[in-house]
Protein backbone atom coordinates (compact mmCIF):
# COMPACT_ATOMS: atom_id res chain seq x y z
CA UNK A 1 0.00 0.00 0.00
CA UNK A 2 1.59 3.65 -1.02
CA UNK A 3 -0.11 6.46 -0.20
CA UNK A 4 -1.68 8.81 -2.46
CA UNK A 5 0.73 11.79 -2.13
CA UNK A 6 4.23 9.91 -2.17
CA UNK A 7 2.68 8.15 -5.42
CA UNK A 8 1.79 11.68 -6.91
CA UNK A 9 5.14 13.02 -5.96
CA UNK A 10 7.03 9.83 -7.60
CA UNK A 11 5.21 10.02 -10.57
CA UNK A 12 5.65 14.25 -10.99
CA UNK A 13 9.25 13.49 -10.79
CA UNK A 14 9.14 10.89 -13.29
CA UNK A 15 7.13 12.61 -15.44
CA UNK A 16 9.46 15.62 -15.39
CA UNK A 17 12.68 13.32 -15.73
CA UNK A 18 11.49 11.45 -18.69
CA UNK A 19 9.42 14.74 -20.08
CA UNK A 20 12.83 16.67 -20.06
CA UNK A 21 14.67 13.79 -21.88
CA UNK A 22 12.42 13.41 -24.80
CA UNK A 23 12.83 17.01 -25.52
CA UNK A 24 16.59 16.88 -25.66
CA UNK A 25 16.17 13.99 -28.18
CA UNK A 26 13.28 15.47 -29.88
CA UNK A 27 14.98 19.20 -30.31
CA UNK A 28 17.95 17.47 -31.66
CA UNK A 29 17.21 14.36 -33.73
CA UNK A 30 20.06 13.97 -36.02
CA UNK A 31 22.49 14.21 -32.76
CA UNK A 32 20.40 12.16 -31.17
CA UNK A 33 20.72 9.75 -33.91
CA UNK A 34 24.33 9.70 -33.99
CA UNK A 35 24.08 9.15 -29.88
CA UNK A 36 21.77 5.83 -30.95
CA UNK A 37 24.04 4.32 -33.39
CA UNK A 38 27.08 4.88 -31.70
CA UNK A 39 26.09 2.53 -28.59
CA UNK A 40 26.12 -0.44 -31.46
CA UNK A 41 23.03 -2.04 -30.29
CA UNK A 42 21.19 -2.02 -33.27
CA UNK A 43 22.86 -1.66 -37.55
CA UNK A 44 23.03 1.68 -38.54
CA UNK A 45 20.37 1.26 -41.17
CA UNK A 46 18.15 0.77 -38.52
CA UNK A 47 19.18 4.41 -36.97
CA UNK A 48 15.07 5.68 -38.19
CA UNK A 49 14.24 3.95 -34.89
CA UNK A 50 16.20 6.28 -32.44
CA UNK A 51 12.92 8.83 -33.44
CA UNK A 52 10.53 5.91 -31.28
CA UNK A 53 12.80 6.79 -28.59
CA UNK A 54 11.83 10.52 -27.50
CA UNK A 55 8.07 9.42 -28.53
CA UNK A 56 8.34 6.42 -25.72
CA UNK A 57 9.68 8.72 -23.50
CA UNK A 58 7.34 11.45 -23.63
CA UNK A 59 4.16 9.30 -23.78
CA UNK A 60 5.01 7.11 -20.62
CA UNK A 61 5.68 10.97 -18.86
CA UNK A 62 1.95 12.23 -19.72
CA UNK A 63 0.28 8.55 -19.10
CA UNK A 64 2.50 8.98 -15.46
CA UNK A 65 0.69 12.36 -14.95
CA UNK A 66 -2.47 10.26 -15.22
CA UNK A 67 -4.13 8.31 -13.00
CA UNK A 68 -5.22 5.62 -14.43
CA UNK A 69 -2.33 5.16 -17.10
CA UNK A 70 -0.08 5.22 -13.71
CA UNK A 71 0.99 1.84 -13.11
CA UNK A 72 1.10 0.45 -16.79
CA UNK A 73 3.65 3.74 -17.43
CA UNK A 74 5.31 3.07 -14.41
CA UNK A 75 6.16 -0.48 -15.78
CA UNK A 76 7.00 0.94 -19.51
CA UNK A 77 9.10 3.65 -17.92
CA UNK A 78 10.71 1.35 -15.36
CA UNK A 79 11.80 -1.01 -18.37
CA UNK A 80 13.00 1.58 -20.47
CA UNK A 81 15.36 2.37 -17.97
CA UNK A 82 16.70 -0.78 -17.22
CA UNK A 83 17.15 -1.53 -21.06
CA UNK A 84 18.97 1.82 -21.20
CA UNK A 85 21.40 0.48 -18.18
CA UNK A 86 21.48 -2.54 -19.65
CA UNK A 87 22.64 -0.75 -22.63
CA UNK A 88 25.49 1.53 -20.74
CA UNK A 89 26.81 -1.71 -18.93
CA UNK A 90 26.82 -3.51 -22.13
CA UNK A 91 29.09 -1.30 -23.56
CA UNK A 92 31.10 -0.36 -20.37
CA UNK A 93 31.89 -4.09 -21.05
CA UNK A 94 33.22 -3.72 -24.24
CA UNK A 95 35.80 -1.23 -23.05
CA UNK A 96 34.24 1.64 -24.74
CA UNK A 97 34.48 3.80 -22.12
CA UNK A 98 34.76 6.89 -24.29
CA UNK A 99 31.03 7.03 -25.62
CA UNK A 100 29.28 9.74 -24.68
CA UNK A 101 26.26 8.83 -23.00
CA UNK A 102 23.72 11.29 -24.33
CA UNK A 103 21.95 11.51 -21.34
CA UNK A 104 21.69 15.65 -20.75
CA UNK A 105 21.11 16.10 -24.42
CA UNK A 106 23.52 15.82 -27.43
CA UNK A 107 25.94 18.63 -25.70
CA UNK A 108 26.32 16.88 -23.14
CA UNK A 109 29.77 15.23 -23.83
CA UNK A 110 30.09 13.29 -20.54
CA UNK A 111 31.80 9.20 -21.51
CA UNK A 112 29.12 6.79 -19.84
CA UNK A 113 29.88 5.76 -17.03
CA UNK A 114 29.58 2.91 -14.30
CA UNK A 115 27.92 4.87 -11.68
CA UNK A 116 24.70 5.61 -14.61
CA UNK A 117 24.21 1.94 -14.20
CA UNK A 118 23.41 1.88 -10.77
CA UNK A 119 21.58 5.27 -11.31
CA UNK A 120 19.34 3.64 -13.63
CA UNK A 121 18.53 0.57 -11.62
CA UNK A 122 17.70 2.44 -8.59
CA UNK A 123 15.74 4.64 -10.75
CA UNK A 124 13.73 1.78 -12.10
CA UNK A 125 13.13 0.53 -8.70
CA UNK A 126 12.03 3.56 -7.41
CA UNK A 127 9.50 3.82 -10.51
CA UNK A 128 8.13 0.38 -9.88
CA UNK A 129 7.20 1.35 -6.23
CA UNK A 130 4.04 3.05 -8.24
CA UNK A 131 3.04 -0.73 -9.03
CA UNK A 132 1.82 -0.53 -5.29
CA UNK A 133 -1.96 -0.47 -4.86
CA UNK A 134 -2.37 3.30 -4.21
CA UNK A 135 -3.89 3.74 -0.69
CA UNK A 136 -7.38 6.00 -0.29
CA UNK A 137 -7.36 8.89 2.00
CA UNK A 138 -9.09 12.68 1.48
CA UNK A 139 -6.04 14.64 0.18
CA UNK A 140 -6.01 18.26 1.79
CA UNK A 141 -3.80 21.78 0.73
CA UNK A 142 -0.79 20.93 2.27
CA UNK A 143 -0.99 17.28 0.28
CA UNK A 144 -0.41 19.67 -3.06
CA UNK A 145 2.31 21.69 -1.24
CA UNK A 146 3.86 18.43 -0.73
CA UNK A 147 3.73 17.31 -4.14
CA UNK A 148 4.90 20.37 -5.77
CA UNK A 149 7.18 21.60 -3.59
CA UNK A 150 8.68 17.92 -3.20
CA UNK A 151 9.34 17.48 -6.86
CA UNK A 152 10.98 20.66 -7.46
CA UNK A 153 13.55 20.09 -4.13
CA UNK A 154 14.01 16.30 -5.93
CA UNK A 155 14.75 17.63 -9.24
CA UNK A 156 16.87 20.07 -7.88
CA UNK A 157 18.67 17.52 -6.10
CA UNK A 158 18.71 15.57 -8.79
CA UNK A 159 20.61 17.96 -11.17
CA UNK A 160 23.25 18.52 -8.13
CA UNK A 161 24.28 14.66 -7.41
CA UNK A 162 24.37 14.76 -11.72
CA UNK A 163 26.84 17.54 -11.82
CA UNK A 164 28.69 16.42 -8.87
CA UNK A 165 29.35 12.99 -10.08
CA UNK A 166 29.64 13.23 -13.84
CA UNK A 167 31.50 17.23 -13.71
CA UNK A 168 33.64 16.93 -10.29
CA UNK A 169 33.99 13.66 -9.64
CA UNK A 170 36.61 12.58 -12.71
CA UNK A 171 38.22 15.76 -11.86
CA UNK A 172 38.86 15.42 -8.49
CA UNK A 173 39.79 11.64 -8.68
CA UNK A 174 42.64 13.46 -11.32
CA UNK A 175 43.91 15.39 -8.77
CA UNK A 176 43.63 13.07 -6.08
CA UNK A 177 45.86 10.67 -7.76
CA UNK A 178 48.38 13.36 -8.23
CA UNK A 179 48.72 14.19 -4.99
CA UNK B 1 -4.42 26.76 8.73
CA UNK B 2 -3.31 24.98 11.34
CA UNK B 3 0.16 25.52 12.69
CA UNK B 4 2.07 22.21 11.67
CA UNK B 5 0.44 22.82 8.32
CA UNK B 6 2.11 26.27 8.72
CA UNK B 7 5.55 25.09 9.72
CA UNK B 8 5.39 22.35 6.71
CA UNK B 9 5.20 25.27 4.14
CA UNK B 10 7.36 27.12 5.80
CA UNK B 11 10.11 24.26 5.93
CA UNK B 12 8.86 23.15 2.06
CA UNK B 13 10.18 26.90 1.16
CA UNK B 14 13.60 26.92 2.66
CA UNK B 15 14.28 23.36 1.66
CA UNK B 16 13.31 24.65 -1.93
CA UNK B 17 15.70 27.23 -1.67
CA UNK B 18 18.31 25.53 -0.01
CA UNK B 19 18.49 23.01 -2.95
CA UNK B 20 18.89 25.82 -5.29
CA UNK B 21 21.75 26.67 -3.59
CA UNK B 22 23.18 23.23 -3.51
CA UNK B 23 22.82 23.13 -7.10
CA UNK B 24 24.29 26.92 -7.66
CA UNK B 25 27.12 25.65 -5.53
CA UNK B 26 27.63 22.40 -7.69
CA UNK B 27 27.92 24.30 -10.70
CA UNK B 28 30.35 26.63 -8.98
CA UNK B 29 32.66 24.00 -7.87
CA UNK B 30 32.64 22.56 -11.90
CA UNK B 31 33.25 26.25 -13.04
CA UNK B 32 36.49 25.85 -10.97
CA UNK B 33 37.57 22.89 -11.39
CA UNK B 34 38.13 23.82 -15.23
CA UNK B 35 39.55 27.41 -14.46
CA UNK B 36 41.67 25.67 -11.97
CA UNK B 37 43.26 23.52 -15.04
CA UNK B 38 46.69 22.02 -13.79
CA UNK B 39 48.22 21.23 -17.07
CA UNK B 40 50.83 21.83 -19.40
CA UNK B 41 51.61 24.83 -21.36
CA UNK B 42 50.02 25.28 -24.78
CA UNK B 43 51.41 23.09 -27.13
CA UNK B 44 52.20 24.74 -30.43
CA UNK B 45 53.32 21.94 -33.01
CA UNK B 46 53.76 18.42 -32.74
CA UNK B 47 56.92 16.62 -33.48
CA UNK B 48 58.79 15.48 -30.09
CA UNK B 49 56.27 13.89 -28.33
CA UNK B 50 55.66 14.14 -24.86
CA UNK B 51 56.21 11.34 -22.59
CA UNK B 52 58.94 9.72 -24.99
CA UNK B 53 62.71 10.23 -24.79
CA UNK B 54 64.13 14.20 -24.99
CA UNK B 55 67.11 14.51 -28.23
CA UNK B 56 70.56 14.31 -25.93
CA UNK B 57 72.96 17.07 -26.54
CA UNK B 58 76.31 17.69 -24.87
CA UNK B 59 76.00 21.56 -24.55
CA UNK B 60 78.79 24.28 -22.71
CA UNK B 61 77.45 27.19 -20.62
CA UNK B 62 78.72 30.28 -20.81
CA UNK B 63 81.17 29.71 -17.75
CA UNK B 64 82.25 26.70 -20.12
CA UNK B 65 80.84 23.90 -17.88
CA UNK B 66 79.62 20.62 -20.32
CA UNK B 67 75.83 19.94 -19.40
CA UNK B 68 74.44 16.75 -20.90
CA UNK B 69 71.15 17.60 -21.55
CA UNK B 70 68.14 14.71 -22.24
CA UNK B 71 70.04 11.76 -20.71
CA UNK B 72 69.03 9.85 -17.51
CA UNK B 73 70.56 11.04 -14.68
CA UNK B 74 71.59 9.26 -11.90
CA UNK B 75 70.89 11.83 -9.08
CA UNK B 76 66.99 11.92 -9.98
CA UNK B 77 66.73 15.37 -10.25
CA UNK B 78 64.68 17.10 -13.16
CA UNK B 79 66.02 19.31 -15.36
CA UNK B 80 63.80 22.29 -16.21
CA UNK B 81 65.12 23.86 -20.28
CA UNK B 82 63.70 27.94 -20.89
CA UNK B 83 64.69 28.66 -24.06
CA UNK B 84 65.17 32.99 -24.00
CA UNK B 85 66.95 35.72 -25.63
CA UNK B 86 68.38 39.33 -24.78
CA UNK B 87 65.87 40.44 -27.46
CA UNK B 88 62.67 38.93 -26.37
CA UNK B 89 60.59 41.11 -23.83
CA UNK B 90 58.37 38.85 -22.33
CA UNK B 91 61.66 36.25 -21.52
CA UNK B 92 62.30 39.11 -19.59
CA UNK B 93 59.18 39.44 -17.60
CA UNK B 94 59.25 35.76 -16.82
CA UNK B 95 62.71 36.01 -15.30
CA UNK B 96 61.32 36.78 -11.82
CA UNK B 97 58.74 33.86 -11.87
CA UNK B 98 61.59 31.32 -13.09
CA UNK B 99 63.96 32.67 -9.81
CA UNK B 100 61.49 31.89 -7.55
CA UNK B 101 60.24 28.65 -9.00
CA UNK B 102 63.56 27.72 -9.42
CA UNK B 103 63.83 28.18 -5.09
CA UNK B 104 60.55 26.57 -4.30
CA UNK B 105 61.08 23.68 -6.63
CA UNK B 106 64.92 23.18 -6.09
CA UNK B 107 64.51 20.05 -4.05
CA UNK B 108 64.43 18.04 -7.33
CA UNK B 109 64.77 20.74 -10.32
CA UNK B 110 67.70 22.19 -12.00
CA UNK B 111 67.78 25.11 -14.83
CA UNK B 112 69.15 25.58 -17.37
CA UNK B 113 68.59 28.75 -19.73
CA UNK B 114 69.26 28.40 -22.97
CA UNK B 115 69.53 30.76 -25.90
CA UNK B 116 70.98 31.22 -29.42
CA UNK B 117 73.39 34.26 -31.19
CA UNK B 118 75.91 36.89 -30.40
CA UNK B 119 78.03 35.68 -27.11
CA UNK B 120 79.10 39.08 -26.02
CA UNK B 121 74.98 40.18 -25.86
CA UNK B 122 74.51 37.04 -23.99
CA UNK B 123 76.86 37.78 -21.56
CA UNK B 124 75.33 41.59 -21.34
CA UNK B 125 71.78 39.98 -20.62
CA UNK B 126 73.10 37.68 -17.87
CA UNK B 127 74.96 40.28 -16.27
CA UNK B 128 71.93 42.77 -16.53
CA UNK B 129 69.20 40.31 -15.12
CA UNK B 130 71.39 38.90 -12.87
CA UNK B 131 71.25 35.14 -13.63
CA UNK B 132 74.33 34.35 -12.70
CA UNK B 133 73.70 31.28 -10.58
CA UNK B 134 71.72 29.68 -13.85
CA UNK B 135 73.25 27.74 -16.30
CA UNK B 136 72.98 29.93 -19.10
CA UNK B 137 73.80 28.04 -23.00
CA UNK B 138 74.21 29.25 -25.90
CA UNK B 139 73.14 26.58 -28.76
CA UNK B 140 71.67 26.91 -31.92
CA UNK B 141 71.72 23.42 -32.40
CA UNK B 142 69.88 22.48 -28.88
CA UNK B 143 66.84 25.39 -29.91
CA UNK B 144 66.84 23.14 -33.44
CA UNK B 145 66.43 19.59 -31.48
CA UNK B 146 63.79 20.62 -29.17
CA UNK B 147 62.17 22.38 -31.97
CA UNK B 148 61.70 25.29 -30.61
CA UNK B 149 59.88 27.77 -32.51
CA UNK B 150 58.51 31.11 -30.31
CA UNK B 151 60.36 32.28 -27.16
CA UNK B 152 60.32 31.95 -24.11
CA UNK B 153 60.11 28.23 -25.03
CA UNK B 154 60.34 25.65 -21.88
CA UNK B 155 60.88 21.50 -22.04
CA UNK B 156 60.88 20.02 -18.45
CA UNK B 157 62.54 16.50 -18.66
CA UNK B 158 62.33 14.24 -15.78
CA UNK B 159 65.18 12.49 -13.91
CA UNK B 160 65.11 9.23 -16.87
CA UNK B 161 65.12 11.83 -19.59
CA UNK B 162 62.44 11.39 -20.30
CA UNK B 163 60.51 14.80 -22.14
CA UNK B 164 57.32 15.62 -19.52
CA UNK B 165 56.07 19.14 -20.92
CA UNK B 166 57.36 21.11 -23.69
CA UNK B 167 55.51 24.62 -24.70
CA UNK B 168 55.59 28.54 -24.81
CA UNK B 169 55.21 29.64 -21.48
CA UNK B 170 54.44 33.49 -21.38
CA UNK B 171 53.85 33.59 -17.80
CA UNK B 172 53.94 32.27 -14.07
CA UNK B 173 51.26 30.22 -14.43
CA UNK B 174 52.34 28.19 -17.70
CA UNK B 175 55.36 27.83 -16.20
CA UNK B 176 54.19 26.28 -13.22
CA UNK B 177 51.33 24.43 -14.90
CA UNK B 178 54.57 22.54 -16.79
CA UNK B 179 55.58 21.37 -13.15
CA UNK B 180 51.85 20.20 -12.83
CA UNK B 181 51.83 18.76 -16.10
CA UNK B 182 54.46 16.50 -14.70
CA UNK B 183 52.71 15.48 -11.45
CA UNK B 184 49.65 14.67 -13.20
CA UNK B 185 51.07 12.81 -16.01
CA UNK B 186 48.77 15.18 -18.61
CA UNK B 187 50.62 16.35 -21.71
CA UNK B 188 49.28 19.47 -22.60
CA UNK B 189 46.77 22.12 -22.40
CA UNK B 190 44.49 20.65 -24.94
CA UNK B 191 44.94 16.88 -23.77
CA UNK B 192 43.23 18.25 -20.28
CA UNK B 193 40.00 19.57 -21.91
CA UNK B 194 39.69 16.45 -24.33
CA UNK B 195 40.42 13.72 -22.00
CA UNK B 196 39.25 14.47 -18.66
CA UNK B 197 35.82 15.30 -19.42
Amino acid sequence: MIDPTISALLAGCFALLFLSAASHKLLQPVAFAATFVAYRILPARLASLSRCVPLLEGVVGVSLLSGAARPAAAAAGALLLALYAGVVALNLQRGRRDLACGCGGPNDRRPIAAWMVWRNLILALLLALLWLPVGSRSLHAVDALTIGAGSAVASLLYMSLEGLLARVAPRVALLRGAA
Amino acid sequence: MSALALSNAVLWILVLLLSAVVLALVRQVGVLHERIAPAGALMLNRGLTVGSPAPVLEVADLDGRSHQVGSARGDGRSTLLLFVSPTCPVCKTLLPALRSSRSDERAWLDVILASDGDGAEQREFVRAQQLEGIPYVVSAALGLAYQVSRLPFAALLDEQGILRARGLVNSREHLESLFEAKRLGVASLQEYFSGAL
